[in-house]
């Protein structure tokens, strides 16, 4: 048991993070939303209610599909791309999806290689882009639950402002919908821009995700 | 998969849509009651039972709730339509449109006597009502 966690630790980490941080995010989501029902002249409503509630499902979801965005976008386009002394970057010269051989696939799969890997047609095809096809379909999940989502939350909004509700079609080419959308997805692309460039220059001592202290500021695509 | 399998698999995506779809329309029954409730009392004179289906902000906007809603013009009429979204509502009858909110005891008229503005387009002007919070 002490094994399994101390080898998952970081997986049960975040998962863990994950857990205190979203019943936070219940708690005070509540506690705004209540403050906004009786300003309205409504009556509050209870946690269990609020959790269930699209209010608290379209927050949730506008944050869930920026960062399966952000991810499934820096491992595809990391594949193409390279930034020259980031960590985060490949070689150069190393830019695309790579020879059979360097990536261990058909008549080059190991022995301890996943059966995909060495099968021949669709199966090696689909397990070669498996991380990007599950992260892109989990965005795009992620980003049809918050219009939905979205969608009852505005119309509860509009109704409650004596306003008209509007279709799954005038929602996602409304303004709030492109608001919610558009302020998770700058907030991402900025971080990754910050975490490939200034990777190149600061250094976290025994963080895979750095360079080793004493690397040049030039040396790219190595961890410490 | 065998036939168990797939019969298991299609009752796990139809329920839900069954149980929400059979919610919405009681809702809708709901609210639609509540709405024509409200109307009744106030077209014919029944103040006091009108002004209790109002939502409190609403009731209290009145100086003299149960003479002013008698008043206000309001008359009952056949729905045309119901909208739910959460704890929001919308009835439309002819010749009116009320906007309800759902208390802990039960749907609550919170705006009555409603007509949308002339250039009402989906852009913020809300619906001009003879009764509202």
């Amino acid at each position: 048991m002490k094994r399994l966690v101390r080898e998952n630790a970081l997986a049960l980490c975040f998962l863990l993070l994950f857990l205190v941080t979203l019943a936070g995010q219940s708690v005070a989501g509540a506690a705004a939303f209540n403050e906004e029902q009786v300003a309205e002249g409504g009556s509050p409503v209870t946690w269990a209610h609020y959790v269930t509630s699209s209010s608290f499902a379209v927050d949730v979801a506008e944050n869930w599909q920026s960062e399966y965005l952000q991810f499934f976008l820096y491992i595809l386009i990391t594949a193409w791309l390279i930034q020259r002394g980031s960590p985060e970057s490949k070689k150069r010269g190393e830019e695309g999806l790579e020879s059979d051989a360097e990536q261990k696939v058909g008549p080059h799969a190991g022995p301890g290689s996943p059966a995909w890997a060495a099968a021949p047609g669709w199966r090696r095809t689909v397990f070669s882009h498996s991380l990007g096809i599950v992260m892109g379909l989990l965005f795009l999940l992620s980003w049809l639950a918050q219009s939905v989502a979205g969608l009852a939350a505005y119309n509860n909004e509009q109704l409650a402002q004596l306003e008209d509700p509007v279709d799954w079609v005038g929602y996602v080419t409304s303004p709030d919908f492109w608001n919610r959308t558009l302020q998770n997805w700058q907030s991402e692309f900025l971080a990754v821009a910050s975490m490939v460039l200034l990777a190149i220059f600061l250094r976290e001592r025994g963080s895979p995700q750095s360079k080793k202290v004493g690397d040049p500021h030039s040396e790219t695509a190595s961890t410490g | 998969m065998g036939i168990r399998a797939t019969a298991v698999v299609c009752l796990a995506l139809v329920a839900p849509a069954l149980i929400v779809t059979g919610c919405a329309s009681a809702e809708d029954t709901s609210v639609a009651g509540t709405a024509e409730r409200f109307l009744s009392a106030a077209g014919e004179g029944r103040g006091g039972e009108a002004c209790l289906l109002l939502a409190p902000r609403a009731a209290r906007s009145l100086d003299d709730c149960e003479k002013q809603i008698v008043s206000a013009g309001l008359r009952a009429g056949a729905v045309r339509g119901v909208d739910v979204w959460g704890d929001e509502a919308r009835v439309r009858v002819d010749g009116d449109t009320l906007f309800l909110h759902r208390f802990p005891d039960g749907w609550r008229v919170r705006a009555a006597g409603c007509e949308s503005r002339p250039d009402q387009s989906h852009t913020g002007q809300p619906y001009e009502c003879e009764v509202e919070t």
